[in-house]
């Protein structure tokens, strides 16, 4: 695949081989987080672990970076003909935001759109200090736990529930999409959806990354 | 504690008397009680558990290529991507076979959202289209009158798992110089001749998710193209784009095994639909899918049609019918449902035109009618008002016993038109399914 796609550096260290082993052989025979429900609770616990972590009220879980920054811009309304400022964007992202259609402009004036956090294994133990130095640079917070080597993880953190229900609405088989599935009546009217992408985090990966959050504190 | 998906209970022998008893909906005994109704699928054995062991101890991108180069061969496909889903297979499935933005893809109203949002996330225009009454697949004759010469490709979606009449669309595609792509996310193991889906378009795009025949762990999906200049072009693409669709190695070592044991897993399925079809035909309110010769339908979904004159009840609604005949199959124990209520081109999405921001791609289009009045789709909206689909309890590999008592079921209901009637007649406020609010799935 392209060359420009986030890969972490190292594979899983030995160390963790046997946590890992056995959440992932839990959940495995847990059966209920394999189907699409609404008590899934591996993702919900690691929308809270986050919520906690970086002190936000509202988390939403996307199956790759660029899908949690396509979030963090369209619940802020910033879409296809718009414009949005970033601070040092990768190659990567400046790739992704072109072809979402906004251009990248760098007023001073205009707070930047989203900020960072990458997430690894180096980095781990000073992941709290990190996201408070950089979390009131901009009205979202992306996560991005690519980098633990899970497979392709992010999240979005923010204060503001607008940009998390938009983010949703994003979602197949978001927040509202699945109340809709089993009521069968529209639970936000006034926020409908649009274009929607399949950014749902496997429940299998959102288990590794909550086991990792709880334990990054504990060698 | 351990969760366990074992059975701890056996289902009961079933028994044809079983028919004559009163239905549970007023009281009787269910065919299928309470405690013995859950159904476990994808079932997760020591191979799953241990691939995955192995798994953890490799490169991630090797484990995602050997699940994906393994299943590639399994469908006979000459190219592949694995992807982190089904919606992100189908994008890619357009743009590997050049659909460009403002180009138009005909699909079918009947289907599931993803098809039409990953043409517009192809940025292209999606062109709804009819389906044919008896296979509930994309009808090829509504197709070729929706062709213009805007129009870049055609994706049917093999719905349920029946393979759509790509040999005729395949005409149509010759005859006008347009690419086909396969949506074969229903269509696991789904074959035309022998030759499997996701193998026989130009490109095709599957879903791995959880509630599919192949379940990968959780999400994912896999792209599949006959070309390699295809290949290469969704490949590019994946590059000038940025965007990240890679699918987790959790859920490609979970594939792996899975794999396996899929053709098990399709043989069940096989048999129990074969005894399911054969019973209904003994009743005469519902029958099962047609499959035609040569075709092999994989039975994602099982979608049952019910005929209410062959019991006398012609002059009732037949979406009230439909809803009354799902309230007394549900309490006997069989969870038959509407599987959407409402055509594609009826969803917010469709209806609003939104797309990326500020109506991007529709504003490409030319169009000022873009045919998505519901109206336009009768062939849909007769076949959502007069059907109920099983879903999750025959995707399971489910006991003998258990199908038994499912096609008892049907039969009790079969036997008690009066109580249907009275339903009915009771009264009803129920709107008919597609002017409630969409759901998915």
């Amino acid at each position: 695949m392209g060359e420009t796609l986030t890969k972490p550096e190292a594979v899983i260290q030995k160390e963790n081989y046997f946590s890992l082993s056995f959440v992932l052989s839990r959940v495995l025979n847990s059966g209920v987080i394999m189907s699409i429900e609404k008590n899934d609770l591996e993702l919900k616990g690691l929308e809270k672990g986050i919520a906690k972590l970086t002190n936000k009220k509202y988390v939403s879980l996307f199956n790759s970076y660029t899908g949690a920054i396509h979030g963090a811009l369209w619940g802020q309304d910033l879409g296809y003909h718009t414009s949005a400022r970033l601070d040092h964007p990768s190659e990567q992202e400046k790739k992704f935001i072109h072809w979402l259609g906004i251009t990248l402009i760098s007023d001073q004036h205009i707070k930047q759109a989203y900020v960072t956090v990458e997430v690894n294994w180096d980095n781990l133990q000073q992941l709290d200090q990190i996201i408070f130095k950089v979390s009131d640079r901009a009205p979202v917070l992306v996560l991005d736990f690519t980098g633990l080597g899970f497979g392709p993880v992010a999240a979005i953190a923010a204060n503001d529930e607008n940009i998390w229900k938009k983010a949703e609405r994003l979602k197949i088989f978001g927040a509202f999409d699945l109340q809709t599935m089993w009521t069968q009546e529209e639970s936000e009217p006034d926020l409908q959806p649009a274009l929607q992408f399949n950014y749902r985090l496997s429940p299998l990966v959102a288990a590794c990354v909550k086991l990792t959050l709880l334990r990054r504190n504990q060698s | 504690m351990m969760k366990s998906d074992f059975i701890r209970k056996p289902l009961a022998l079933p028994s044809d008397d079983w028919v004559q008893a009163p239905l549970a909906f007023l009281g009787g005994p269910s065919i299928i009680p309470e405690d013995v109704r859950k159904t476990n699928f994808p079932i997760i054995t020591k191979e799953d558990v241990i691939q995955m062991l192995i798994s953890i101890q490799q490169d991630g991108e090797q484990v995602v290529d050997e699940f994906k180069e393994t299943y590639r061969n399994y469908v006979g496909a000459n190219y592949a991507i694995a992807t982190a889903s089904g919606t992100s297979s189908l994008h890619l499935a357009l743009v590997g076979a050049g659909v460009q933005p403002g180009d138009e893809v005909i699909v079918p109203a009947f289907t599931f959202i993803a098809t039409a949002q990953a043409v517009v996330a192809a940025k292209a225009i999606p062109i709804f289209v009819d389906i044919d009454p008896i296979t509930y697949c994309l009808d090829p004759l509504k197709a070729e009158q929706a062709i213009t010469n805007k129009t870049k490709a055609i994706m049917p979606v093999h719905v349920h798992g029946l393979p759509a009449d790509l040999p005729a669309l395949r005409h149509l595609t010759d005859k006008y110089s347009l690419r086909l792509v396969e949506d074969a996310s229903h269509a696991h193991s789904a074959s035309i001749h022998q030759q499997l889906a996701g193998s026989i378009g130009d490109s095709a795009g599957q879903s791995l998710m959880a509630d599919k025949n192949f379940p990968v762990g959780g999400e994912g999906g896999i792209a599949f193209f006959k070309e390699k200049e295809d290949y290469e072009r969704a490949l590019a693409f994946l590059d000038s784009s940025g965007i990240d669709y890679r699918m987790s190695w959790i859920a490609a070592a979970f594939g792996l095994s899975q794999l396996s044991r899929l053709p098990y897993y399709d043989a069940i399925r096989a048999r129990n639909a074969a005894y399911l079809t054969n019973a209904l035909s003994e009743t005469k309110l519902f029958s099962g899918p047609f499959v035609p010769d040569g075709y092999k339908h994989s039975y994602n979904m099982y979608r049952v049609k019910l005929s209410p004159e062959r019991l006398g009840l012609e002059d009732l609604e037949d979406y009230l019918i439909k809803d009354a005949v799902q309230q007394l199959i549900n309490s006997e124990g069989v969870f038959a449902r509407e599987w959407q209520n409402v055509p594609i081109p009826g969803h917010l999405p469709f209806k609003n035109r939104k797309g990326f921001g500020n109506g991007y791609p529709f504003t490409l289009s030319d169009r000022q009618d873009f045919g998505y009045d519901l109206n336009h789709f009768p062939e849909t909206l007769k076949m959502l008002r007069n059907s109920l689909t099983i879903c999750r309890e025959l995707r399971t590999p489910i006991e003998y016993e258990r199908i038994q008592a499912y096609a008892l079921a049907f039969k009790k209901i079969d036997a008690n038109p009066h109580i249907i009637r009275e339903l009915v007649e009771r009264g009803s406020d129920l709107k008919v399914l597609y002017e409630r609010d969409a759901r998915l799935g």
